[in-house]
């Protein structure tokens, strides 16, 4: 590796860094605000900047700024661990997101993606098993029993859904047959006879419902938000963090929501692919601009879809939870690709 | 011995008795405004009428005598009616002022009001209006309108002070209470008809709207203004002083106290005056230091003189645990026999009610601790001729302002080192050089003797700058319960003050002899094994009513 | 242990029914239109709200001719359930022979419950219209009787309503 393509690789990981951290989950903790605000016929944080665009930033400030309390009892080193496994992990996962398909600049041919691994996939499985140790961890160290509960209540609940998480790919790759991310979305931008995209959601409409219903619950998002539940448990695994600590675990979450949003629209819904446009002869560099717009797009759209479910529908109970996760999910997921092999089978 | 019925309740109770005294022994109440245990029975509010079986009226309780066989009832619809229309009665002129009046919260007629009124009057013309805010006496303001016409004062005033001032005028609804022409209600005991009078027609001058009686605290204790020792309460509210109330105590003083010792007596606790920590003599001038500082100056001070150069005047006004560690700092510690005490008495003050000449409170217990009096060899005047030829280079004073006498404070001058206890800033402070600021009767546990050989024991009803409330044990109102740290109303003004004897015990511990008491009753313990006087004297014994010693001990110390 | 009985249902779900999911489109449908009404909120401090005389705002002493009507009996006091108040009487040469020399409300402590107004004899201390509380310091939420007093004609709505409703 040279060291032009290692700067250009430092850079790729910059722009994700800060686009998805400081612009994406600050703005989707905006978005979340005035969306459940006008939801509820209010306002919304709108004084700090135009619209309130800089109140998230505000927050950081304050969240920054406030004492940072460990409980006495609390295990410090894993205390201080936890919010960060949490961030890390959920920033990980852009590494293998393609956000376009390449892009010519200086002369030099750049792919649109950090790491072009072969085991896109798996490395995306792998990553979301590792983020339960954030959660649970930060309710063990903590030395509280609701943040106790919140953390085992995350775990049992990740595990439940990591599985038909998983399950609901395999149609996916079955489909494919690749685990490299980019390839998933170059096959994506075919068409059916010439007109409908041929986007895996077409292809895998179960597979899709069941991996959204999964993503909701491995980003803890309300439906399934039980580790954070507020009536039964104060603030579940973060109860017993301040300052920018709980800032960090506000902002794993929402970038989980981006990952997960993203991931969803690279598997099932033609990732950076805009239909019809690729064939309208466009010079190549607005296209992969256009293909870029059209990524972030499709994201946005995704993210404020998981905000509007989180302000439609109510908690499940936690024997609800695990009922839909391992009597409902579970088989969906297995019959989904059962039907996916046997169409591939005798087609 | 007769045999009542009570309410059905068979009462065993002497025949010279009136039915509401006999009532009263056996823990029923009766209503009454009138009548008072401590004086003759008028019977004009009629509020104790009760029933007795094959009587035709209703009769006074008050004014009754039992007889054998007597059937009272206090309860039946009869007498309910009865009271009901005597608190109608008494409420048609009563002002409806109870915000403004400072006997609310402990008015009889306000709390008989919720007790035995209907709560309904059917009296729809004008009250009668009377005169309000007049000067019965120095002390004394008089509210005409409140006046239920108990004429509880004016037989106090005749039958307990013998002095014939007070009287109704006018009649019907317009009687009014007044003083005769040309005199006034100025007895040297005229604040007592501010307790009993059972309205707030008769209320204290220096105490009026102070403070609201539910505010504050109150605290058993005693007077210290002279040698009777006078049950009191003292009531405090945000660590301050308001006012001294009697308490019954049939031994010492009745129900009664005189209006000197009410008045004057407890003004010293919170006065602008009060020491606030100790104070050491530098470059001439005294300055404000920490008590490690003054317990290690007064120590390596008397390290460096001779014990006979070395006097000690303890006080009459301290308690009977101060002056018994004095006794054992100035026998044990420093070695020396030449302390003694000065007896502040005023030749004829004696009066044949309360008063007495005496004018400290433990000058009994001072002599029964063997500490020489005025007279006595290696007493006051040895110490006093000591101290002018120059033999005696260091005195060390108890709570005793000795140079207030203008021959004393000239001696002083002769001294080299002059170390005072003391609550205030006096005359004696002044000239010295280390000053340990004292803690107040009312702020410590001790007990003191009054002249008749009764030890008593004083209660800590204002807190000290070491002390809290709670967990002190003090008497708490609902604002010392309930305040914050930030709360302007809870924090008082506490003073940086120690018990006498905890000073002594702690230059004595610093100068090599352990003296080591947890609380004040330990060393009452002490001192009671060590003093013949108080054999079988304990805290608990004394309790709140005080207990007596030994009547042969009086006699051989009271010379 | 408590038995319970069959569950009783009116009618089986279908399939389509029990896979919740048209349900959550309704409710999708239902928020997103939400989104698009009116909103109630008002922009505070340019828009300032006039509460009804029900409302209770902050406590005031009512004056008439200068003059406090509080003769300090302390009842406010004594009612208070979060100690707020703290009252100390004096005398005076006026007819109503007690006045407060310090009437001090702890603004930290108030909980506007109203209690001191319901108790008060004279009807001197009422609750006010004033909801804009804003201290920096503790020292500045002590309100003493220069910022308590206020005359009658400021406070008419309110004496007016007590007297209607009381």
């Amino acid at each position: 590796m040279d060291l032009i393509s290692l700067i250009i690789l430092l850079a790729k990981i910059l722009i994700i860094m800060f686009g998805v951290l400081v612009l994406g989950a600050a703005m989707a903790v905006l978005a979340e605000r005035r969306v459940s605000a006008f939801i509820q016929e209010r306002l919304g944080p709108n004084r700090v900047g135009p619209g309130g665009i800089i109140q998230p930033f505000a927050d950081v400030v304050k969240l920054v700024m406030k004492e940072d309390i460990v409980p006495v009892q609390a295990n410090r080193f894993i205390h201080d661990m936890a919010p960060i496994i949490s961030i890390s992990v959920a920033l990980s996962t852009f590494a293998i997101i393609p956000f376009g398909n390449s892009i010519e600049l200086f002369g030099r041919q750049i792919k649109l993606i950090i790491a072009d691994v072969d085991i896109g996939i798996l490395y995306l499985l792998a990553l979301t098993s590792i983020g339960v140790y954030g959660v649970s961890l930060a309710g063990w160290s903590s030395n509280n029993k609701y943040s106790l509960l919140g953390g085992l209540r995350s775990s049992a609940q990740l595990i439940s859904y990591e599985l038909s998480m998983g399950l609901s790919l395999i149609g996916v790759l079955m489909i494919s047959s690749t685990l490299r991310l980019d390839r998933i979305v170059l096959l994506q931008t075919e068409y059916f006879w010439g007109i409908i995209p041929k986007w895996n959601i077409f292809l895998q409409p179960l597979g899709f419902i069941t991996f959204v219903i999964a993503a909701f619950a491995e980003t803890n998002r309300l439906p399934f938000d039980l580790p954070e539940a507020e009536p039964e448990l104060v603030g579940g695994y973060h109860t017993e963090y301040t300052g920018m600590k709980f800032g960090l675990f506000f902002l794993a979450e929402y970038a989980n929501v981006i990952a997960s949003s993203a991931v969803t629209v690279t598997l099932f819904l033609g990732g950076w692919h805009l239909p019809y446009v690729d064939q309208l002869g466009i010079s190549p560099f607005i296209l992969s601009l256009l293909q870029i717009l059209t990524f972030l797009v499709k994201v946005i759209l995704l993210v404020l879809f998981f905000i509007v479910v989180r302000w439609t529908i109510p908690r499940f109970r936690y024997d609800q939870l695990m009922h839909i996760g391992w009597k409902v999910m579970l088989p969906v997921a297995i019959a989904n690709f059962l039907i996916t092999g046997l169409i591939m089978l005798f087609r | 011995m007769i045999k009542i019925t009570v309410d059905g309740r068979e009462l065993e109770v002497d025949p010279t008795l009136t039915i509401i005294q006999a009532a009263a022994q056996n823990g029923i109440e009766i209503p009454h405004f009138c009548w008072h245990p401590k004086l003759t029975v008028s019977g004009n509010c009629r509020m104790c009428l009760v029933e007795i079986e094959k009587m035709p009226k209703l009769v006074i309780s008050c004014a009754t005598q039992v007889a054998d066989g007597m059937v009272i009832k206090t309860k039946s619809e009869k007498v309910v009616k009865a009271r009901n229309a005597v608190m109608e009665f008494l409420l048609i002129n009563h002002p409806l002022d109870c915000p403004i009046c400072d006997e609310a919260g402990e008015c009889k007629l306000q709390d008989y009001t919720y007790k035995y009124s209907t709560g309904y009057s059917r009296f729809q013309e004008d009250k009668v209006h009377k005169p309000k805010r007049i000067e019965l006496g120095p002390n004394i303001i008089l509210d005409v309108e409140r006046c239920i016409l108990c004429s509880r004062c004016i037989r106090f005033s005749e039958e307990i002070a013998h002095q014939k001032v007070l009287t109704f005028t006018e009649r019907g609804t317009h009687v009014v209470l007044t003083t005769f022409p040309g005199t006034q209600l100025d007895n040297p005991y005229a604040m007592n008809v501010v307790d009993i009078c059972p309205v707030g027609a008769l209320t204290n001058r220096d105490f009026r709207f102070k403070a609201r009686v539910w505010e504050m605290s109150s605290t058993e204790s005693i007077c210290i203004g002279c040698a009777r020792g006078c049950n009191t309460n003292v009531w405090v509210r945000n660590n301050e002083i308001l006012r001294l109330t009697p308490r019954d105590n049939e031994e010492v003083n009745s129900s009664w106290m005189c209006d000197e010792g009410r008045v004057h007596s407890f003004k010293f606790v919170s006065s602008e005056n009060r020491l606030n920590g100790p104070m050491i003599r530098k470059d001439g001038i005294l300055v404000d230091v920490g008590w490690d500082e003054a317990i290690s100056k007064v120590v390596s001070e008397l390290h460096t003189y001779r014990k006979h150069e070395i006097a000690g005047i303890s006080s009459p006004y301290s308690t009977n645990e101060d002056n018994y560690i004095f006794a054992r700092f100035f026998k044990e510690v420093i070695g020396s026999k030449s302390f003694g005490f000065l007896p502040h008495t005023i030749p004829g003050a004696d009066d044949d009610l309360l008063i007495r000449a005496d004018k400290t409170p433990n000058s009994l217990g001072a002599s029964l601790l063997r500490i020489p009096g005025e007279n006595e060899s290696s007493g006051i005047d040895h110490i006093l001729k000591g101290i002018s030829s120059g033999t005696i280079k260091v005195l060390y004073v108890l709570e005793d302002n000795i140079a207030a006498d203008p021959r004393i404070a000239e001696i002083l001058t002769n001294l080299e080192m002059l170390i005072v206890h003391s609550s205030t800033k006096n005359e004696t402070t002044i000239r010295a050089d280390v000053v340990l600021s004292a803690s107040t009767f009312a702020e410590k546990y001790g007990t003191y003797t009054n002249f008749t050989g009764y030890v008593q024991r004083v209660r800590p009803a204002v807190a000290m700058i070491e002390q809290e409330r709670a967990p002190d044990g003090m008497a708490m109102s609902r604002w010392d319960k309930f305040a914050a740290r930030n709360d302007s109303w809870g924090k008082g003004n506490k003073r940086d003050a120690r018990s006498s004897w905890r000073i002594l015990a702690a230059i004595a511990s610093a100068m090599g002899v352990k003296m080591k008491y947890a609380s004040s009753e330990e060393v009452f313990k002490e001192l009671v094994e060590r003093v013949p006087a108080f054999k079988g004297l304990s805290y608990s014994k004394i309790g709140t009513h005080g207990a007596p010693i030994k009547k042969e001990f009086i006699k051989v110390s009271k010379p | 242990m408590k038995t319970y009985g069959p569950i009783i249902r009116k009618k089986d779900l279908t399939l389509l029914q029990k896979s919740y999911i048209p349900e959550i489109l309704k409710g999708l449908r239902m928020t997103i239109g939400q989104m698009f009404k009116p909103t109630f909120t008002s922009q505070f401090p340019e828009e300032r709200f006039k509460p009804e005389p029900s409302f209770r705002g902050r406590p005031v002493l009512v004056t008439e001719q200068g003059v406090e009507r509080c003769v300090a009996c302390g009842l406010c006091a004594r009612v208070c359930p979060s100690l707020a108040i703290e009252v100390q009487a004096g005398e005076t040469e006026l007819m109503k022979e007690r006045y407060p020399v310090k009437f001090e409300i702890n603004m930290l402590r108030c909980i506007f419950c109203g209690f001191c107004e319901e108790v008060c004899p004279e009807e001197a201390i009422i609750m006010s219209n004033d909801y804009l509380l804003v201290f920096s310091s503790q020292e500045e939420a002590l309100f003493g009787k220069e910022r308590l007093l206020k005359s009658t004609e400021e406070l008419k709505e309110r004496l007016e309503f007590l007297r209607n409703h009381r």
